[in-house]
């Protein structure tokens, strides 16, 4: 065991951070107050990407043979931590890098592979997860828009809602119900969101503009070949990617970030000689390095070559204590943060309070955490 | 970053397992507060295992994880400062080691008795001394605590000055401490899963039902979390590492020693199951050091200034 990084990640984390400083605009932090998915950062981030991709950063960590270098997991969290401390400026592209590609590349046909993986290394494409629906949301295996399949095409109805990038993405990796049997009946089809047929609505949201849509589908009709592995198969196909995108987002430094950054308003304003604040902070900045701790420790689970399993929910619910903790610090002791004060901390707070309910509320981590990691006897069903 | 255990590590750790097979459990019809075995101490001591932390090798996260599998045993050892505290001193030291803060002359000190060593730390810098039995009060004999306490009574008027700065004594004393909860938090998390998976209420295990699953998945998320924070502690030497480090792992105990014995419900009563041995532990260590609000103040002090 040992805690420190080598010279080489060292030199990756400068080389990231040197290209967001020449990179970024000097409005960056008001700018960035624009939530991930709203058309201003989409837009963004187009161009951002583009960048990233000719500097060799957008995609390093994927395997040679999908035209990355190969670098290691340490390098995809050291670039994963970078970017999203600096507001995530690649917007709804984080997902193409951090799993849709790689569960492309595994999953997909290759015709697929043909179509959707180039645009994802040039920065050029954006994507949307059709998952939660008005009944389905943390019962997710109830969704109910049908795929039937007719004459070789496959003919979708049905809602989805709370989906981010919606409005501006240019394809759905979209859970359908192909057969009533539960899990084992959903299906994953890539859909074009230009298909005729899909409505999209934009629900006003307090994580920022754009980021939260209702998907309508009516008889939108894709070819056989959209669906993405088996009839069937979306379960063990989204538990890969889910796997990957709990440990997705390092939130955790950001927290952190912003922990730093109310402590110094804290301190301009000769607010922070209080015991009872400074306790309060040191716990914040505990909680984080908790969170970055577990993160970390499923990090080397998979430079181990080791499945990445339940640990990764426990990581994922440290890092929600983590982001609650410094959410509720800012609002108690800085509230004109988010009037104004702060276009960073409010940022952060718009981000931070979607840690427990995207990609898996904090609740369904606890019972994958009872069941898999403390191995309890399961609830009866 | 290197997270997985060396060769080493993990040999010395195996090699604990089996040397302390004998002490895994708590012997037969044995209700004791606290238990204690001169053999295992004896034992460690001869394999050199409370030494790892000055074999350039090994060092100080080795210690860490000694000090942490050592924690999980139901008898108490100590293991903690003389592992990761008394090197920095003077490695000879004789053992038990007391580490006392310096003017807090009325908290109960774990494993003082006649012929252990008293180490003063504080702002006048870090002194010793070897106590006799005319300075120790006992602790009523019936102390909760699973530890073994007693009270300084007086302070003898010469102690031997030890040439180590103060500041970076109290770091490693915080890391030592951590490390020593992380190990009984993650065994009594196991005492109490094993218990509430098996025993059944409404024809179901105590286990299944979802109010008790959440929480025990919030302590595991606390305990796992203690046990990386200490070892990150232990690596880097950081003073805000370590203040972090106990903090949280003072946090979590409070948490889990209220849970476990709610979970156990009137056998977290008895003396008849063994988690008390654990988490009684954990309650004084929830005091060592001034408590979560000192190290809350410490970590802010290191990060902030």
């Amino acid at each position: 065991m040992q805690f420190e990084w080598t010279e080489e990640q060292d030199a990756f984390r400068h080389k990231i951070r040197d290209f967001l400083h020449a990179n970024l605009p000097d409005d960056w932090e008001k700018f960035s107050e624009h939530g991930p998915a709203s058309p201003a950062l989409t837009a963004f981030a187009r161009e951002f990407c583009v960048k990233l991709a000719d500097a060799g950063i957008l995609f390093p960590h994927w395997p040679e043979e999908m035209g990355g270098e190969g670098l290691g997991p340490w390098e995809q969290q050291i670039l994963a931590e970078e970017m999203w401390i600096a507001g995530e400026p690649r917007g709804g592209q984080y997902m193409n890098v951090n799993w849709i590609g790689p569960t492309l590349e595994k999953y997909g046909t290759d015709e697929q592979k043909a179509r959707y993986l180039e645009p994802i290394t040039k920065g050029q494409s954006l994507w949307c997860q059709g998952f939660s629906e008005p009944d389905a949301g943390s019962d997710l295996a109830s969704l109910r828009t049908r795929a039937e399949l007719k004459d070789g095409h496959y003919v979708i109805n049905g809602q989805k809602i709370w989906t981010s990038y919606a409005g501006l993405a240019d394809t759905c990796f979209l859970l359908t119900r192909t057969s009533e049997d539960k899990k084992r009946g959903i299906t994953i089809i890539l859909v074009p969101m230009d298909t005729p047929g899909i409505t999209v609505r934009q629900i006003p949201s307090l994580i920022g503009e754009g980021d939260i849509h209702e998907v309508f589908f009516d008889d939108v009709t894709v070819p056989e070949s959209a669906r993405f592995g088996n009839e069937g198969q979306a379960w063990e196909i989204v538990g890969y990617s889910l796997r990957n995108e709990r440990l997705g987002i390092p939130r955790f430094t950001l927290a952190r970030a912003a922990l730093d950054r109310a402590v110094q308003m804290l301190k301009a304003a000769g607010d922070f000689d209080s015991d009872f604040v400074r306790i309060e902070a040191a716990r914040c900045a505990a909680l984080c390095e908790a969170a970055g701790t577990a993160n970390y420790a499923v990090v080397q689970r998979r430079v181990d070559g080791l499945a990445i399993g339940s640990e990764s929910s426990s990581a994922r619910y440290a890092t929600v204590m983590a982001e609650r903790a410094v959410c509720e610090f800012v609002i108690e002791f800085l509230p004109e943060a988010l009037a104004g004060a702060s276009p960073y901390l409010k940022m952060h707070h718009q981000r931070g309070i979607v840690a427990g309910v995207a990609a898996g509320s904090a609740e369904i981590q606890l019972n994958i955490i009872a069941s898999d990691v403390l191995e309890l006897p399961r609830e009866p069903r | 970053m290197q997270l997985s255990l060396n060769e080493d590590q993990t040999q010395i750790l195996d090699f604990i397992d089996s040397l302390a097979k004998p002490y895994a459990t708590v012997p037969m019809h044995d209700v004791s507060l606290a238990l204690e075995s001169a053999e295992l101490d004896e034992a460690l001591v001869e394999n050199g295992f409370l030494d790892v932390m000055a074999v350039e090798e090994l060092g100080p996260v080795t210690a860490a994880l000694v000090v942490e599998k050592l924690a999980r045993l139901p008898f108490a050892v100590e293991a903690a400062a003389s592992a990761m505290v008394r090197p920095l001193i003077d490695p000879e030291l004789p053992r038990p080691l007391c580490l006392m803060e310096e003017g807090k002359t009325r908290k109960p000190l774990r494993f003082l008795r006649p012929g252990a060593s008293v180490v003063v730390v504080g702002p006048s810098g870090v002194k010793s001394f070897t106590a006799t039995e005319e300075m120790i009060a006992p602790a009523q004999e019936d102390t909760l605590y699973g530890y073994p306490v007693a009270f300084l009574t007086a302070l003898p008027d010469a102690m031997t000055a030890h040439d180590a700065d103060a500041a970076e004594i109290t770091r490693a004393w915080r890391v030592a401490m951590a490390a020593e909860a992380a190990g009984l938090l993650g065994a009594a998390l196991a005492s109490t899963v094993t218990y509430v998976s098996e025993r059944k209420q409404f024809g179901r295990p105590l286990a299944t039902f979802q109010g008790m699953r959440h929480r025990l998945a919030e302590d595991q998320v606390m305990t796992n979390t203690a046990y990386w924070m200490a070892m990150r502690a232990a690596g880097t030497g950081s003073q805000a590492d370590a203040a972090m480090a106990l903090h949280h792992a003072q946090e979590a105990a409070k948490r889990v020693c209220y849970d476990y014995h709610q979970f156990l419900g009137g056998m977290g009563m008895t003396l008849e199951h063994p988690l008390h041995l654990w988490t009684y532990r954990l309650k004084l260590l929830t005091a060592e050091l001034g408590g979560r609000g000192a190290q809350g103040l410490a970590a802010a002090e290191a990060l902030w200034g």
